[in-house]
């Protein structure tokens, strides 16, 4: 993390409106991302990343600048967010929630990104979380490992095997990709 | 399906833009510092000025002085110059006042009378506390290190310095009564004097 971060989070913490928007801006985009394709809903996106940025506010959030970067910091926040609402919900109302998403969400996705979307959604948790991270965000195995708190080579075979399933199940896109995206 | 044609595929999935209720209700959650009114804006301006001022005045005294040693002491330039500085170092504990203030905020104090939890910490004017104290009443807390110098028409104002603030606690004492307030999270680094003004 550059002094830049250091500094804007003790300006924030310290009650600096806008240190704590600067992080705001230059964090809350891929955070956003993450949180929404894991939720499927954007109300939920926006709490998780909400609360993300609260978190940091708190000097006993265990952030410490010395062993993680803070975008590492904040993928992992959002993710424990995400966990704990998860286990909040029944197993039921999740899947129901996930098949249908809201209108606002539904109005963004064409007949490929559906497809793509409900695929993603049916891997099991922790290889979806794994996907995420590294195809959407681009995080390396190395940041993914520090945020699932796993073995590198864990994560590289569920990435492996999240792709391996995804492969499989939109095979019949395969033949139409050019006209679909 | 190879493994590019995998990835164009899954890019198609795009995320919806972030509202403007995303940043608006973070804000609405953000604990601000309390702002200094117009002073806050100018004060760049106002640190120019007041130390071109005191350039100005030191090249004078030194002028003066040069002319007339005796009365160097008592001279009404060497008194304006020391009432600038002691407006400065006032200034200078009033933003580190602000900061401790801001950071006791955000670290969910609680209030002990006599090892008993009691009603949460209230905020007031210029960066003041207040704590309701069972049988001794309303008590104002102030962390500002020149409280003890205010007067009104030559009297005393009222604050007594009665207590300290430690790593991440408040202790004084209020009549009969030991207070203790204890934040989730150190608040100063070292010892300062805690003054305190019984209201009612």
């Amino acid at each position: 993390m550059g002094k830049t971060s250091k500094k804007l989070i003790r300006d924030a913490r310290r009650g600096q409106e806008k240190a704590f928007l600067r992080l705001f801006d230059e964090h809350h985009l891929p955070l956003f991302r993450f949180a929404w394709r894991l939720s499927g809903s954007i109300a939920d996106a926006e709490d998780i990343v909400q609360e993300c940025f609260l978190a940091l506010l708190n000097p006993n959030c265990g952030f410490d600048p010395a062993r993680t970067a803070l975008r590492t910091y904040l993928f992992g926040v959002v993710r424990n967010q995400w966990l704990k609402r998860l286990r909040r919900r029944e197993q039921r109302e999740s899947a129901e929630s996930r098949n249908c998403g809201t209108p606002e969400t539904e109005a963004y996705r064409g007949e490929a990104a559906e497809a793509v979307a409900s695929a993603i959604a049916d891997l099991p948790d922790t290889q979806r979380e794994i996907l995420l991270l590294a195809h959407y965000e681009q995080l390396s195995l190395v940041e993914i490992a520090e945020i699932t708190q796993l073995e590198i080579t864990a994560v590289k075979s569920r990435l492996q095997r999240a792709r391996a399933t995804l492969r499989e199940t939109l095979a019949a896109y395969a033949p139409r990709i050019e006209r679909v995206i | 399906m190879n493994d590019n044609e995998l990835d164009r595929l899954m890019n198609s999935w795009d995320v919806p833009p972030t509202r403007r209720s995303l940043r608006d209700g973070l804000m609405r959650q953000f604990p601000r510092a309390e702002r200094l009114g117009f002073i806050r804006p100018l004060r760049w301006a106002l640190v120019i000025i007041l130390a071109s001022a005191a350039l100005a005045v030191v090249t004078m005294a030194v002028g003066e002085a040069a002319q007339n040693s005796d009365s160097y002491a008592d001279s009404p330039i060497v008194r304006f110059l020391n009432h600038v500085y002691e407006n400065f170092l006032q200034g200078r504990e009033a933003r580190r006042v602000e900061g401790i203030v801001a950071k006791i905020k955000q670290s969910d104090p609680k209030v002990y009378v006599d090892r008993l939890l009691m009603a949460p910490l209230e905020y007031g004017p210029a960066k003041t506390m207040n704590v309701l104290v069972p049988q001794e009443g309303l008590y104002s807390i102030s962390l500002y290190r020149y409280t003890r110098l205010r007067t009104a028409g030559g009297r005393s104002t009222g604050w007594v310095e009665a207590g300290h603030i430690h790593g991440n606690e408040i202790e004084f004492q209020a009549g009969s009564k030991q207070v203790r307030i204890e934040c989730s999270q150190p608040i100063v680094d070292g010892d300062r004097p805690v003054f305190v003004m019984r209201r009612r």
